[in-house]
């Protein structure tokens, strides 16, 4: 929703914080049309007020926005005699209020003195002929907010101009501010909502059904287990609608809150694929801990934990001041750089050591394949189970990353080329709910069909008998394939198919 | 383009009640309706009118039909009640002008009847919950073509003259619709790009300006011809590509500007300032028609060193300095 600002005349000699200022409406404040105006009345900077009023008139904001983020621009035009300096910074005096009612005083939420580089770029050549021609500038990043619990917001803005301490000296001839609020659509939140809604006791329902066919193991449950356990557990932390309760409340660190849970389940997923690899590794190295992977974990736990440190700093501190940005600050900017490129840099490494790891399976499997005639059949028939499903995984893996990745790229291409239709924003807010229940049934799927088998319990206790006796499989105790599993695995595809 | 003279109305105040609207001058009776029926858009309007006004005279500023208005109707005089590309232009001008004032007093929240684009359509909050909503160039838009392109219609859209101005007034907003900037803003985790919210801002008016300038320099001269039973403009000269909806077109070639006449409402280049160096139409030989020019040494006092806030206060110096200023005769 774009919002221009009004420009008001503060007519009060001291500037008491105490009244707001109404760009329209009843008791609205005293416009200025330009600025040429202003000179004309002798009004100074400091007395003038960009009032923004959210949202326009006869509309409401509702719970179901979820957020609401703003952007700045400014309208800076050129003037010969006085040009925008280089690496100008603007000092802005900004607060922020709301209210339920149309006829309710305004209550203070925050305000705070903001300061903002200016990128301004300018298209033509700064002669005589081209003043009056406006600047390009970057827009600036201006407020969070994680929750819209009111209906109504406003927005007051002032440039302070202190020539002594160099204060707004140099920024140009400002013609005018303009906003940009960026909400979620109420509509997709409900769609949303019902989804996770729906989902959470299904992977609720699975993990339990999980859990209780480990227990009914004799043996104590392996670190695979664990770790799809533990996926488990982080899909269903994420799927549970919490956000219901924003609805009713005023929490704004929801948008905190649904990061770090989204990291949690980012970080579990990126683990669970090394784990996986590993424990399909078919050598005679014991794994079986996490210490035995702490190689691979190690960038995710720190990669997570700076973007964690990150996400505080940004998100964190908006939680107290939503005009708060770490991007405006030279130092912010050397941390957060440094933060998400320590994070990348453990990306990329854990990125090698799971292909270096795929890579060995695949040259482990195509050598245990050739001698797999050679063998016996409660071996063989181990082997090909474990060789299954790991290719198995590995294709709906990589399906699923595909999949992703696809449509992450199609919803960038569709939105560089817009437009203004229904279609292409619920094509978009589709592709999202689509990726989302995607994860979903794969972490279903992941559950559902690698839980251990408790028909076959009794020939896999033989075939572990029979490894360990060989002396030579370890690990066969800790990767207990069920053979029925390939006509599960059948009867899930058929279905998925059909859907 | 009679409806240009709310610029001049500045005397008039807010129109905020409908007995204003009859005072207008410059109105036909549907314009006069419009007004009464659509009251807080008026001064809109009216900022439209004079922002391309402004523009125009900026445009045109260097030629020998500088835009010019006079104080009495027809605001331009009569060359914009011909047929001309002058005319072409001011119509695209001012219909765009209407729509880019509309379109901002509608985002600064000044008209209850837009704020959200839904709403030229009928909308209610629930439409503004389930899809938010983009820019209100719908809105203005929609509102210049039923204002500005009433005189017209109402006339019947027959006539060639007719035609021409509803394509160019078309073509004014196209300006705008056309140059419309496509800005993004990435909200995912963190402010990753996992979430990409894109939206339509308006491009500065100077913008607009300009691409008109453009495609008044590159005008079509049309005549009327007959497809079927419905009447068209097609170029004049069958070799020339077809005009777009975007280029603007013109009946009449236009007069040289040269001398004062007041019968067809041409004011003439005697008197202006002209550009000794240039040779092109800001320089004398062209703007005064070859008639020669004065040449005077006036000492103008200029602003200088001066220490500008951002706004409303300039403390300058006064300095004197010498320049040569070329008038035609």
């Amino acid at each position: 929703v774009p919002y221009m600002s009004v420009k008001c005349i503060d007519v009060r000699k001291n500037h008491h914080k105490t009244k707001w200022l109404m760009p329209w409406g009843p008791n609205h404040c005293e416009k200025l049309k330009d600025f040429d105006e202003a000179v004309s009345r002798q009004i100074e900077a400091n007395d003038i007020v960009f009032a923004v009023h959210i949202p326009l008139p006869s509309k409401e904001m509702s719970p179901w926005f979820q957020f609401m983020l703003f952007i700045m621009q400014l309208d800076i035009a050129f003037k010969m005699d006085n040009d925008l300096k280089e690496n100008a910074e603007i000092t802005l005096d900004v607060s922020l209020a709301y209210r339920d009612d149309m006829f309710n005083d305004w209550e203070e939420i925050a305000h705070a003195i903001e300061i903002r580089k200016l990128k301004c770029t300018f298209g033509s050549p700064k002669t005589l002929e081209s003043e009056g021609r406006h600047y390009d500038c970057d827009f600036l990043p201006f407020m969070e907010i994680g929750s819209v619990a009111h209906k109504y917001y406003l927005i007051n803005i002032r440039l302070p101009v202190n020539e002594r301490k160099g204060i707004n000296v140099g920024i140009g001839e400002v013609k005018d501010i303009r906003l940009v609020g960026i909400h979620q659509n109420g509509g997709f939140t409900k769609v949303w909502f019902a989804m996770k809604t729906f989902l959470t006791p299904s992977i609720l329902i699975i993990m339990v059904w999980y859990w209780r066919r480990i227990t009914l193991m004799t043996r104590a449950p392996v670190l695979l287990e664990k770790v799809i356990f533990a996926l488990g557990i982080s899909m269903t932390f994420i799927n549970i609608p919490v956000e219901w309760f924003s609805i009713g409340f005023d929490w704004t660190w929801m948008l905190l809150f649904g990061d770090i849970r989204q990291g949690i389940f980012y970080a579990m997923l990126l683990s669970f694929w090394i784990i996986f690899c590993g424990e399909h590794m078919m050598d005679q190295n014991e794994r079986n801990r996490l210490s035995g992977y702490w190689k691979q974990v190690g960038p995710i736990a720190v990669g997570s934990f700076c973007l964690f440190i990150f996400d505080m700093c940004e998100r964190g501190v908006q939680l107290k001041n939503p005009f708060y940005s770490i991007w405006t600050t030279e130092v912010g900017t050397e941390l957060a750089m440094a933060f998400i490129i320590v994070a990348g840099i453990c990306l990329c490494l854990y990125f090698l050591f799971l292909c270096f790891m795929v890579f060995q399976v695949f040259r482990n499997i195509s050598g245990k394949q050739s001698s797999l005639p050679a063998m016996s059949k409660a071996r063989r028939l181990h082997y090909e189970g474990l060789i299954f499903r790991f290719k198995f995984l590995m294709l709906i893996t990589l399906a699923c990353a595909a999949m992703t990745v696809i449509f992450f790229i199609v919803s960038q291409v569709t939105e560089g080329h817009w437009k203004w239709g229904d279609i292409t924003i619920q094509v978009n807010s589709a592709f999202f709910t689509g990726i989302y229940g995607m994860w979903n049934l794969y972490v279903f799927a992941l559950m559902f069909l690698y839980a251990p088998s408790h028909k076959n319990y009794g020939e896999d206790q033989s075939n572990g008998d029979l490894g360990v006796s060989s002396g030579e499989e370890l690990q066969l105790t800790t990767t207990i394939t069920h053979v029925d599993g390939p006509t599960e695995v059948y009867k899930l595809a058929r279905k998925e198919a059909q859907e | 383009s009679n409806w240009l003279y709310l610029a001049k109305l500045s005397s008039v105040g807010s129109i905020s009640e409908e007995e204003t609207c009859e005072k207008l001058k410059g109105l036909i009776q549907r314009q006069v309706q419009m007004c009464k029926r659509n009251l807080e858009v008026m001064d809109s309007v009216r900022r439209g009118a004079q922002l391309a006004i402004e523009e125009c005279q900026y445009q045109f500023r260097n030629r020998r039909w500088n835009c010019s208005t006079l104080d009495t109707l027809p605001v331009f005089g009569k060359v914009v009640t011909q047929g001309t590309r002058e005319a072409a232009f001011v119509y695209a001008i001012s219909s765009a002008g209407v729509a880019f004032a509309v379109t901002r007093a509608c985002s600064s929240g000044e008209l209850d009847k837009c704020g959200c684009d839904r709403t030229v359509q009928g909308g209610s909050p629930q439409g503004f919950q389930w899809s938010g909503c983009s820019d209100n160039i719908a809105y203005g838009v929609a509102f210049s073509q039923s204002f500005v392109d009433v005189r017209e219609r109402s006339k019947g859209a027959s006539s060639n003259r007719a035609l021409m101005n509803l394509h160019n007034n078309e073509a004014g907003r196209k300006a705008i619709l056309n140059n419309m900037r496509v800005e993004c803003k990435c909200h995912g985790v963190s402010g990753s790009c996992e979430f990409k919210t894109c939206w339509k801002a308006m491009p500065p008016f100077r913008k607009v300006g300009n691409v008109l300038k453009e495609k008044f320099d590159g005008a079509t001269e049309v005549e009327q011809s007959e497809i079927g039973s419905t009447k068209v403009l097609v170029p004049k000269n069958s070799q020339f590509k077809p005009h777009t909806d975007e280029d603007l077109v013109y009946l009449d070639s236009s007069p040289d500007f040269c001398d004062h006449d007041l019968k067809n409402g041409v004011l003439g280049t005697s008197g202006r300032q002209c550009n000794k160096t240039s040779k092109a139409i800001d320089g004398c030989e062209l703007m005064c028609c070859g008639r020669g020019f004065h040449t005077d040494e006036v000492e103008v006092v200029e602003r200088c060193s001066c220490k500008f806030h951002w706004c409303c206060s300039v403390k300058c110096k006064p300095c004197h300095r010498v320049v040569e200023i070329h008038t035609c005769r």
